[in-house]
C-alpha cells in the first residue's frame, strides 16, 4: 500500500487511491467543486490542485484524481498551489456571480472577492463543473441533460433545448449542484415537481394516509423497471410515503405481539 | 425524409458508436443538416441517448442544426488571411447580407461559414466559394464574386443532390 | 491522374509478398519510362491551386493526350513543391536539356508557349524562368534557386516529383522498400532501436522522443492495439501536413505499416481535420492501392502481421488536434481532453495501449529505416536530430514550404531561404509555434532551430508554422488574433481556459480600443501564470503565448496603447490619424464627399485638411483617396 506524505503528515492508503483520498485520511482539507465520490472525476474546475513534486520536478495537479504513489511529495499549502487555488475560484466567482454556495466556498478558502469582471453572457450561475450531467447518466441511468455547444458558450440543457422525454424528474441533479443553481419547484395546483431551468415536469405520486409528496411518477417506473415486479402490485406497496409505512408496520408488528401474547 | 436511410448508415458502420462522427457526417452530406428526427432515430439505433448526440452535433462547428443555402462560402480567418484583411472582408459581406459567419442568408441563397486556415496561406486572404478557391481578395472583390452567384435551376439542384447521393454510396460501397 | 482523383490503374495483378517481388516491380516500373519521355509536372499543391493550376494542369493534359502517341509526353499532376510565392509552378524534363527547367508563375496563356517550345523542342522560355533578385539571373533548375538551395528534404523528398495518386510512382522512386525491409529483415525490436537511435522527436509540436513512445506501447498491455497519424493540423498558417497528406499519402501509410508492425497494432487510425477534404480523398485512394498490392490488410509481405487504416475526418474543432481530445472524438465522443496522468501509450483509444504520431513524423519513418538511425541522427543538432518542416508564411517574400535540417537558424531561414521581408519593410518578428508558440524579435534571429532553443525564448517550434510580421503589424492586435481563437476554439471543460481566456480577451480588447488601464499589463500576465499551472491541456496551459511574448518583448508598444492610447503600428482603429499630404493631394473632394462626420474641408483642385478634433478616424478617406495622399500617423 502506497505511502504519500501531504503538507508533511505521512498516510497509507489503499491502492488506486486518489491524493484527495489520501488528504481526507490526513485530515487536510483540499477544496473541491466538481468532485462528487458518486461519479467519476473529471478534475475540470481545477479548484482541488496541489503542488507535486516527483522525479526532481514540481507540478501542479488536480487531487481528486491523481493516482497516489510511493514517490511524490504533495504540498496543498504551498504557495503555487495557493495561488492557483485563488486563481481559479475568482475566475468562477466572476463567472456565477450569485451562487451564495460559492461565495461560502470562497469565504471557507479565505477569498471575498474577485478582481475579474463578469464578461460572458453565460447560463445563469453555472459553474459547468458537470456533476448534474454526470449523476443523470452514471447514477440515475438517464442521460437526461448533458452539455451543449463549446467554450465558453456551453451550457447545460436538454437534448435540442426542449423538455426531455428521458428526464424522471428526480431531482438528483439539483441534490448535486454544488453553486444551488438547479432547483427542484414544486407546483402545488398541478401536483408536479418541476426541474428548474430544464422546463421538466412530472406528476408526484401523493402518500394516501397524510396527502405529503413522494416521487415522481416516472422516477416510480423507473424503480419498478429494475425490481421487475408487477407495476399494479408495485403501486400498492407505494401507496404510503415511508414514514406512513414504517408506522403501519410497527401496527401490524404490535398487533402480531399483541396476539401472540 | 427519406426511409431507412439512418439504418442504412448505422450498418455501414457496423453499429459501432465510436463511428458516431462519421455517421453523421454522412447524414449531414445526404440533408445538407441534422434533421432532429433523424438524429432520434439515430439515437435508438445506436442504443446512445439522445442528449450525448445532441451534445456531439454542438460541439463540433462542422455539424448543422438548420438547412443550408444554394452556395457555400467559407471564409479563411487563419492568422495569414487575417493580417490580410478577412476580417475586413468578412464584415463587408454580414453587413450587405445581413447575416453572421455560421448563418444563412434568409432568401437560402448562400451559407456563410468562418474557418482558421484552409492551407492555402501564399494567396491570402482566401474564400472558398462551392469548392473553388479565390485568392489576393478585397472586401469589393469578395462581393463582386457572391454577387455574381445565383440560384440556379431546378434541374440543378436535382443534378447536384443526384451527384451527392451518388457520391454517397460510392463512400459507402468503398468501405465494403 | 484524371482530374476527379481516382487513381491509375495498377501495374501488378497480384499482392506483392516478397522485397524481391517489390524490387522487380520497381525495376519493371522505372524501364517502362522511357527515357526520351518529355514530363510536365504541374503543381496542384493548395497554393498553387488557389492560383489555377488546376485549369493550367488540364491544359497540359489535353495537350500531351491530343499530341501522337509516339511522341511520348506525360502530364502529371504533382504535389507541394514548397514554393508557393511563385506559383503556378510547372516543371519540365525534357531529354535533351539537362536537368529539370523550372517555370514560376504560369498562367493558362503560357501553356501553348511552354508545351510548343519546350516540351515538343526542348527549348527554354526565359520569361517564365525565376530570375534572382540581387544578380538579375535567370535560373533554369530549381536547385540552383536560392530559396531551394538550402533546403534538405527527407518527409518532402517525393512533393513535387511524384504524382500523389499513383503508386506507381511511389514504388518506381522506391516506396515501400521500407516496408518490404522492416517486415522480412528486422524484428520489431530492431525497428524500435533504429528509431531511438535516428533520435526523432514528434513533429506535432510536443517533441516526444518517438521511439521511446513506440518501446512503451509496444510494452503496454492490452488485448488491442492502436496507432494513429494526427492529421488534424489546425495552426492557423500550418500547412506542412497538408502538403505531405496531399503530395505523398503513401509515405504516411508506409510509416503506419511499419510502426504498426513494431509496436504489434492491427488497427490504424488517420484521423484528418474537417476542412481538409481533398486530403482525406488521396488518403483514401492512397490506402486502396495499397491494399490491392498487399500492403495493407491480411499477411502482409507474406508475414503474418495483419494491420488495416481507416480514415477519420475530425468534426471542426482545433482542441481535437490534442491526443486525447482527438481519441475521445475517434470514441464518438466531443472533442474534450483528459489528464495524462495515465498515459495514453497504456490507456489510450478505447482504453487500450495507443501510439499516436503527427503525419511528419510518420512520414520520416521510411527514410529512417532504409538509410539508418544513424543517419538521421547526423544531421541537425545534439537535441533535434533530423529534419524539419516549416510553413513560412506572412510578410515574407518567399511564401511557402521549406525543409531544414535542424540548427539553421531563423535569420537563414527567413533571409536566405524567405528572402527576407516582403517590400523590404522593416522585420518585426516571427510568429512560431502557432496559438501556442510567441513572437521572437529580431535580436534573436541568430538563435538555431530547433525543440528547445525556441522555447527558451518563450516561444516554441510547434508543429512548423512560422509567420514573418513587419513593422506595420500592431503586436498587441495580433495577440488578441491569437487569444480570440482560442476563445472559439476552447473545449470549455476546465475553468481557467473557459473563463481566463475571455478574461484576457477582454483586457486586449479594451487596450486594443484605446481604454487600457494602467495594470493591465499585470492582470494579463497572473491570467497567464493561471492558466500555464491550472489548465488541464497544452491548449490552456500554452494561451498565453502570443500575449506573454508580446509583452515581454514589446512592451512599449502596449504601453503607447495604454498610456498614450496610440497605436505605434497603426493598426488599431481611433489609435493614430489620417493626415493629408498636401503636395499629393489633388483636391478632388471624394474624401469630403465621403467623410460620415463631415471632418475634411477644401475648395476644389486645393488641398484637403482633415480636423483632427471632428475626425472618428474611421478610415473611409483613407480607403477612398484615389491618389494615396492620406497617411496614417
Amino acid at each position: 500500500m502506497p505511502k504519500v506524505s501531504i503538507d508533511g503528515v505521512e498516510v497509507i492508503v489503499p491502492m488506486e487511491s486518489t491524493i484527495l483520498d489520501a488528504a481526507q485520511k490526513a485530515g487536510i482539507w483540499i477544496p473541491t467543486l466538481c468532485y462528487n465520490p458518486a461519479v467519476t472525476s473529471t478534475a475540470n474546475c481545477r479548484l482541488c490542485l496541489v503542488e507535486l513534486r516527483r522525479n526532481g520536478r514540481s507540478t501542479l495537479v488536480t487531487s481528486c484524481n491523481y493516482p497516489v504513489r510511493s514517490d511524490i511529495v504533495v504540498s496543498v499549502s504551498s504557495e503555487r498551489a495557493q495561488k492557483a487555488r485563488r486563481g481559479v475560484m475568482e475566475l468562477l466567482l466572476a463567472r456565477a456571480p450569485e451562487s451564495n454556495e460559492l461565495k461560502e466556498l470562497a469565504k471557507k478558502m479565505g477569498i471575498d472577492g474577485t478582481p475579474y469582471p463578469t464578461v460572458t453572457e453565460a447560463q445563469r450561475n453555472c459553474i459547468l463543473c458537470g456533476l448534474c450531467t454526470r449523476v443523470c447518466e452514471e447514477v440515475i441511468g438517464c442521460s437526461a441533460i448533458g452539455f451543449a455547444g463549446r467554450g465558453t458558450d456551453r451550457f447545460v440543457t436538454t437534448a435540442f433545448r426542449l423538455a426531455s422525454e428521458d428526464c424522471i424528474a428526480c431531482g438528483a441533479c439539483a441534490v448535486v449542484c454544488p453553486v444551488g443553481t438547479i432547483q427542484i419547484r414544486i407546483h402545488e395546483d398541478t401536483g408536479e415537481a418541476e426541474i428548474s431551468p430544464f422546463k421538466s415536469r412530472a406528476k408526484l405520486l401523493v402518500c394516501e394516509k397524510c396527502g405529503k409528496r413522494m416521487v415522481t411518477e416516472p422516477v416510480a417506473f423507473q424503480v419498478n423497471d429494475k425490481v421487475k415486479i408487477d407495476w399494479e402490485e408495485f403501486r400498492q406497496r407505494a401507496r404510503l410515503c415511508p414514514e406512513c409505512r414504517r408506522k403501519r408496520t410497527a401496527e401490524s408488528v404490535a398487533i402480531v405481539a399483541l396476539k401472540k401474547d | 425524409m427519406k426511409e431507412g436511410l439512418v439504418k442504412e448508415i448505422v450498418d455501414c458502420y457496423n453499429g459501432d458508436q465510436g463511428m458516431l462522427i462519421p455517421m453523421m457526417q454522412d447524414l449531414q452530406a445526404e440533408y445538407g443538416y441534422l434533421p432532429p428526427e433523424e438524429l432520434r432515430i439515430l439515437s435508438r439505433a445506436l442504443d446512445i441517448p439522445l442528449m450525448r448526440i445532441y451534445s456531439v452535433s454542438t460541439f463540433y462547428a462542422s455539424f448543422r442544426h438548420a438547412p443550408k443555402g444554394q452556395h457555400e462560402i467559407t471564409l479563411c480567418m487563419g492568422t495569414v488571411c487575417y493580417l490580410k484583411g478577412s476580417k475586413q472582408i468578412s464584415d463587408t459581406i454580414c453587413e450587405e447580407y445581413n447575416i453572421e459567419p455560421g448563418s444563412t442568408t434568409s432568401d437560402r441563397l448562400f451559407t456563410l461559414n468562418a474557418v482558421n486556415c484552409v492551407g492555402a496561406c501564399a494567396v491570402a486572404p482566401v474564400m472558398i466559394v462551392d469548392g473553388k478557391y479565390y485568392g489576393n481578395l478585397t472586401p469589393e472583390s469578395a462581393l463582386e464574386i457572391i454577387h455574381g452567384l445565383d440560384f440556379g435551376s431546378e434541374e440543378e439542384d436535382t443534378e447536384k443532390t443526384k451527384k451527392s447521393m451518388k457520391e454517397v454510396s460510392n463512400r459507402r460501397s468503398n468501405r465494403e | 491522374m484524371n482530374s476527379t482523383g481516382t487513381g491509375e490503374a495498377i501495374l501488378s495483378p497480384h499482392l506483392i509478398s516478397s522485397p524481391a517481388e517489390l524490387e522487380a516491380l520497381s525495376e519493371k516500373l522505372r524501364k517502362q519510362k522511357d527515357p526520351s519521355t518529355k514530363t510536365v509536372r504541374v503543381c496542384i499543391g493548395p497554393g498553387c491551386a488557389a492560383k489555377g493550376s488546376l485549369k493550367i494542369y488540364d491544359l497540359f493534359t489535353t495537350a500531351a493526350e491530343e499530341s501522337p502517341e509516339n511522341m511520348k509526353i506525360d502530364s502529371k499532376g504533382v504535389g507541394c513543391h514548397g514554393l508557393c510565392e511563385r506559383g503556378p509552378i510547372v516543371i519540365v524534363e525534357h531529354g535533351d536539356v539537362p536537368g529539370e527547367i523550372f517555370y514560376q508563375q504560369v498562367e493558362e496563356p503560357d501553356v501553348a508557349e511552354i508545351f510548343r517550345e519546350t516540351v515538343l523542342s526542348g527549348r527554354i522560355v526565359e520569361r517564365l524562368l525565376y530570375e534572382d533578385s540581387t544578380t538579375g539571373k535567370k535560373i533554369k533548375s530549381s536547385k540552383e534557386i536560392p530559396f531551394y538551395k538550402t533546403q534538405e528534404r527527407i518527409a518532402l523528398a517525393q512533393n513535387g516529383l511524384i504524382d500523389p495518386t499513383s503508386i506507381n510512382d511511389y514504388i518506381a522512386t522506391g516506396g515501400y522498400s521500407a516496408l518490404a525491409k522492416a517486415l522480412t529483415t528486422m524484428n520489431p525490436e530492431d525497428i524500435i532501436e533504429e528509431v531511438v537511435k535516428s533520435g526523432l522527436r514528434g513533429r506535432g509540436g510536443g517533441g516526444f522522443p518517438t521511439g521511446r513512445k513506440w518501446r512503451s506501447c509496444r510494452d503496454a498491455k492490452g488485448s488491442q492495439k492502436y496507432v494513429i497519424c494526427n492529421g488534424d493540423e489546425g495552426d492557423p498558417g500550418a500547412f506542412m501536413d497538408r502538403a505531405v497528406m496531399e503530395g505523398n499519402p503513401h509515405s504516411i501509410i508506409e510509416g503506419m505499416v511499419i510502426g504498426a508492425y513494431a509496436i504489434g497494432s492491427s488497427q490504424g487510425f488517420i484521423y484528418v481535420r474537417n476542412e481538409y477534404p481533398l486530403s482525406v480523398k488521396r488518403l483514401g485512394v492512397a490506402i486502396e492501392q495499397a491494399h490491392k498490392l498487399g500492403f495493407l490488410g491480411k499477411n502482409i509481405m507474406g508475414n503474418s502481421f495483419s494491420f488495416d487504416i481507416r480514415i477519420n475526418r475530425g468534426g471542426g474543432a482545433f482542441v481535437c488536434g490534442e491526443s486525447t481530445a482527438l481519441m475521445a472524438s475517434l470514441e464518438g465522443r466531443v472533442g474534450e481532453p483528459r489528464a495524462k496522468y495515465v498515459h495514453t501509450v497504456e490507456h489510450g483509444l478505447h482504453d487500450q495501449p495507443t501510439n499516436l504520431n503527427n503525419v511528419e513524423t510518420w512520414a520520416t519513418i521510411s527514410s529512417i529505416i532504409n538509410k539508418g538511425g544513424e543517419w538521421f541522427s547526423s544531421i541537425g543538432t545534439e537535441d533535434s536530430k533530423g529534419t524539419k518542416v516549416f510553413c513560412l508564411v506572412g510578410k515574407i517574400k518567399n511564401t511557402g514550404l521549406v525543409e531544414i535540417p535542424m540548427g539553421m537558424t531563423l535569420r537563414q531561414i527567413i533571409y536566405d531561404i524567405g528572402g527576407g521581408v516582403k517590400n523590404d519593410k522593416a522585420f518585426k518578428a516571427v510568429q512560431t509555434g502557432g496559438p501556442s508558440g510567441g513572437c521572437i524579435p529580431a535580436q534573436f534571429l541568430d538563435t538555431p532551430v530547433g525543440f528547445d532553443e525556441l522555447t527558451k525564448l518563450g516561444s516554441m517550434m510547434g508543429s512548423g508554422g512560422m509567420i514573418v510580421i513587419d513593422e506595420d503589424t500592431c503586436v498587441v492586435n495580433f495577440a488578441k488574433y491569437y487569444i480570440n481563437f482560442l476563445r472559439q476554439e476552447s473545449c470549455g471543460k476546465c475553468t481557467p481556459c473557459r473563463e481566463g481566456i475571455p478574461q484576457m480577451l477582454y483586457i486586449l480588447e479594451r487596450i486594443t480600443h484605446g481604454e487600457g488601464e494602467e495594470g493591465d499589463l499585470e492582470k494579463l500576465e497572473t491570467l497567464a501564470q493561471l492558466l500555464a499551472d491550472a489548465s488541464l491541456c497544452a491548449l490552456g496551459k500554452t494561451a498565453a503565448n502570443p500575449v506573454l511574448s508580446t509583452i515581454k518583448y514589446f512592451q512599449d508598444e502596449y504601453e503607447a496603447h495604454i498610456i498614450e492610447k496610440r497605436c505605434p503600428a497603426k493598426e488599431c482603429r481611433g489609435l493614430f490619424s489620417y493626415e493629408i499630404v498636401p503636395d499629393a493631394c489633388t483636391g478632388c473632394g471624394i474624401c469630403l464627399k465621403n467623410c460620415p462626420v463631415d471632418a475634411i474641408s477644401g475648395e476644389k483642385k486645393e488641398p484637403h485638411l482633415i480636423d483632427q478634433d471632428i475626425c472618428t478616424k474611421c478610415g473611409t478617406c483613407f480607403e477612398k483617396c484615389p491618389f494615396g495622399a492620406i497617411v496614417k500617423v
